[in-house]
């Protein structure tokens, strides 16, 4: 019997080329296994071989994704593998993003399966676990023989069509996906059963989690506010005047971000609102009720605040779908910590 | 109540448009829910469930609905409801082109059944 | 209210001169069935099959499907208000044929859907593989319409269940099971200790194909009341629905609620289960919120501690579920409630039309999209030219050698709410 083919990816970091300073390197392809592929080979014994690495530096993953992407896909296809894994990538979050993308493209272009491994806070985790299998694993590098172990054993299951069990048995992480299966007692009596447990206040399971709420742990208080750079965003819907990128009065597809730099203060000559889900005229005649600019200049300036930040960012809330509020929220957050912005001020309508 | 009617149904079109205030409208299942979605943003109630009827958003081609003709504050609840109803509508896989005559009224009868039960209480 | 249900099991049906019960074979007199369907002018003409479990039969598109009962003493008959005279039922004895099935289908709407499959992989999926099957398709007289069809077929599914019910009249059951509710007060004072349970039953109540009838009136029209469980088993509840297949409640299911049954199981041991509120399920959003605070008013009323709330359909009636499920549990009684999911067929989509953090004890049926491909079978009964159009199928679904790919929505009963199966769904 043949050997299954195996492609590897990792980033510059775990292909030995270096930090943050080489982040930048562009998608290189090297035989045979680099880095951790070694452990991996030792797991995986003589069934299957890594044939390829492939190694991508994860800003340039991030910034140029389309371009990655296809540049790594046809470096994929040329090996022809059986099987795709990527990382793992631990709880780096740009490097989770990167393998979560390329795993889920990789599987869906190519039609070949395709794991990754990551800590279960990975923002690639939310991103991808619907795609593709991402085996969990611990937050550092210090769990690499663990979730080398299970990666490698995972995907010697999926190379040789086993029966993938439930996510607590094979270790990967719940992919959100609702599958049928029989169990030994009829639904009525799980539920008789369920009702007298709830009853006694004992423990029960729900066989549907409701669609969770989210609850955000606050973050540490700011120790020194006279340094703080603050940014403000709001769901209220104000933009410059004649909202020049159409952001949608309900229901939004998109957010905006404007430089309020030049401003001390809105006015209805310059500022608006787009949400259509309040009666807009307070905000239409003076916008800082509801973004409140001209209280954060003053701030700024007698110093009870660091900085307020150049840019805000906008959209409406009233019927957006939580998907999409969170996308742009991972967006926005994204950027303002890359702008340095310790702390955000959120107003809503 | 006044009541406004949202549909692509001919049928009920030809039944309720001399007595009642109709926006009868030749476009898709989903289109009568976003229809009714701008109705919602701009103050109507909305009266009926959009997604009345078992028969799947992905097999009968008609929708009819009723809202209140009064447009007031933006009602969360209607928009809550006709947000979710989006939703499940457009996870339905499309599977069906174009269906015989004789089904096609047999889908417009039953969704004129759905919704004259209410309007005949309304009078 | 005490009935006792004198079963008669039932593992053979045959076609005979004579309509009988011998022993465990059911007996049927085929002219008898079609004189007593063509009684009706709207229906033109029957074709009346068996279908028994293990054979290679595949029954579509089915509209419903009925036990026959027959009451043998105690007031009023079976499916009172539509069969029999209005009398209060569920005291006394009801014999059942227990194992038999009377499945109609008809072409009440082109779009008509529902598949029972005797053997393959699809049987394990409806309970209707399962029972001795005598299946009646009714084509309908010229020219009527849709609502009178419907009547018509229900009407014939009823009337044949009542005809070969009572052929069990003077049959010494194989055993019996005896259910007893007490009056409120009396079964508090009886069961004092025990937490004191009512199960909720909403039942579908649109329109047309999507009603259902409690002692012959429509339930679109009912507020919540109150029912004894034995009545539902004297055929109190029948169905005039046939969409949604995978989660309608056949008669059939009314009359073998297996909620009130599973309740039953516990009674006086760890539940004091004291009765039944009926509620529906409109299309009126404003009678939405009646029917909800009228249920969670009356669990309330009854001074309950806890309640099962059992759903019917897809997708308007999660509304109703929601807001059963939050106004009981506002009212500190503790909630249950069974549905069943649409999660797209990867089963990645959001499972149903409406949530709330309130409803944290949920028993599923599973996910009715997902996708089943099942095998040819040498018999069909019925059309099954309708299997494309269904809610489950596609185009394009049929390959040459006749198996079919469906959601597992197109199988009667597959996800059935007041959880019949055994069938449920996890995450993976």
């Amino acid at each position: 019997m043949s050997k299954y083919k195996i492609v590897h990816y990792i980033n510059q970091f775990y292909a030995g080329i270096g930090g943050e300073d080489m982040a930048n390197y562009e998608p290189e392809k090297r035989e045979g296994f680099v880095g951790p592929g070694q452990a991996f080979q030792g797991n995986l014994k003589s069934e299957a071989e890594i044939t390829a690495t492939i190694i991508c530096g994860d800003s340039y993953y991030n910034e140029n994704m389309e371009e990655a992407k296809n540049k790594i896909l046809s470096m994929v296809k040329e090996e022809n593998p059986d099987l795709f894994i990527a990382g793992p990538a631990f709880n780096a979050g740009r490097y989770g993003m990167a393998c979560g993308d390329i795993a889920s493209y990789v599987e869906k272009e190519l039609g070949i399966k395709s794991i990754t491994g990551m800590y279960i806070e990975n923002p690639g985790v939310d991103s991808y676990k619907k795609n593709i299998y991402i085996i969990e694993t611990k937050n550092s590098a210090a769990g690499m023989r663990k979730a080398v172990k299970s990666m490698s054993a995972f995907g010697l299951k999926l190379l040789n069509n086993e029966e993938i069990l439930s996510p607590s048995e094979e270790g990967y992480i719940k992919r959100g996906l609702r599958k049928n299966i029989f169990v030994e007692k009829r639904g009525s009596e799980r539920a008789v059963d369920m009702l007298i447990k709830k009853l006694k206040k004992e423990e029960f399971t729900t066989e549907f989690p409701m669609p969770e709420f989210d609850r955000v742990p606050p973050s540490p208080a700011i120790k020194d506010m006279s340094k703080a750079k603050i940014a403000i965003v709001t769901s209220g819907g104000i933009v410059p005047i004649n909202n020049p990128d159409h952001i949608e009065a309900s229901s939004a597809s998109k957010y905006g971000k404007y430089d309020i730099s030049r401003f001390k203060n809105l006015t209805c000559e310059d500022h608006e609102t787009a949400h259509g889900g309040y009666d807009p005229s307070y905000a239409n005649e003076d916008a800082d009720r509801v973004i409140p600019i001209d209280v954060l200049r003053d701030m700024e300036k007698s110093n009870r605040i660091g900085k307020l930040h150049n840019y805000f960012y906008t959209t409406t809330g009233n019927g957006t779908a939580v998907a999409n509020a969170k996308a742009f929220a991972a967006e926005i957050a994204q950027e303002l910590i890359s702008d340095g912005v310790d702390a955000v001020i959120l107003t809503s309508t | 109540m006044k009541v406004k009617i949202i549909t692509n149904n001919p049928l009920v079109y030809s039944l309720y448009s001399e007595d009642y205030d109709i926006d009868y409208q030749e476009i898709s299942y989903e289109g009568i829910l976003k229809k009714t979605r701008d109705y919602v943003h701009k103050g109507h109630e909305l009266l009926t469930h959009p997604l009345s009827g078992s028969v799947k958003p992905n097999e009968t081609p008609f929708k009819t609905l009723l809202i209140s003709s009064k447009s007031k504050d933006l009602n969360l609840e209607s928009l809550s409801i006709i947000e979710k109803s989006i939703e499940t509508s457009e996870k339905f896989v499309q599977n069906q082109k174009k269906y015989p005559a004789d089904i096609e009224k047999d889908f417009m009868e039953i969704d004129l059944s759905l919704i004259e039960n209410v309007i005949n209480k309304l009078l | 209210m005490k009935l006792e249900l004198g079963n008669i099991e039932i593992t053979d049906i045959q076609f005979s001169n004579e309509s009988r019960v011998k022993g465990s074979t059911l007996y049927v007199n085929k002219k008898e069935i079609e004189n007593l369907i063509l009684e009706d002018e709207h229906i033109k003409e029957v074709k009346i099959d068996i279908a028994k479990p293990g054979e290679s039969t595949r029954i579509t598109p089915v509209k419903d499907v009925v036990e026959p009962r027959v009451k043998v003493s105690g007031d009023g008959g079976v499916f009172p208000g539509v069969i029999s005279k209005d009398e209060t039922v569920g005291t006394g004895r009801t014999n059942v044929l227990k194992g038999a099935a009377v499945v109609t289908t008809g072409k009440i709407v082109g779009f008509q859907e529902g598949i029972i499959d005797m053997s393959g992989k699809g049987a394990q999926y409806t309970p209707f593989s399962q029972t001795y099957n005598l299946v009646l398709s009714c084509e309908k007289a010229d020219d009527i319409k849709a609502h009178t069809y419907e009547r018509a077929v229900r009407m014939a599914g009823l009337k044949t269940a009542t005809y070969l019910g009572e052929l069990a009249r003077d049959i010494e059951p194989d055993n019996i099971e005896s259910y007893e509710t007490l009056p409120l007060m009396k079964s508090k004072e009886e069961f004092k200790g025990l937490p004191s349970v009512a199960y909720v039953q909403m039942l579908q109540s649109q329109g047309l194909l999507h009603d259902t009838y409690v002692y012959g009136v429509d339930a679109k029209q009912i507020i919540p009341t109150l029912i004894y469980p034995t009545e539902i088993m004297d055929g109190a509840i029948i169905s005039g629905n046939c969409v949604s297949a995978c989660d309608k409640n056949t008669t059939y299911h009314h009359q073998n609620n297996c909620v009130v049954h599973d309740l039953y199981k516990r009674h006086g041991k760890d539940i004091n289960f004291i009765g039944v509120i009926i509620t529906n399920e409109n299309v009126y959003l404003a009678d939405k919120e009646r029917a909800s605070n009228w249920t969670a008013k009356l669990a309330d009323f009854l001074g309950v501690d806890g309640v099962v709330v059992s759903q019917e359909g897809f997708g308007n009636p999660d509304t109703d579920l929601i807001m059963n499920c939050k106004k009981i549990e506002e009212k500190g009684i503790d909630t249950v409630i069974i549905t069943d999911e649409y999660a797209g067929r990867d089963g990645a989509s959001q499972s149903l039309a409406d949530a709330d953090e309130k409803a944290n004890a949920v028993i599923t049926g599973g996910n009715a999209n997902e996708l089943i491909t099942l095998p040819p079978m040498d018999k069909i009964i019925g059309h099954i030219d309708y299997v494309n159009k269904i809610a489950g199928g596609f185009e394009g679904n049929m390959t040459e050698d006749g198996s079919i790919t469906v959601e597992l929505q197109a199988i009667i009963g597959a996800t059935n709410e007041l959880g019949f199966n055994k069938l449920t769904a996890r995450e993976y």
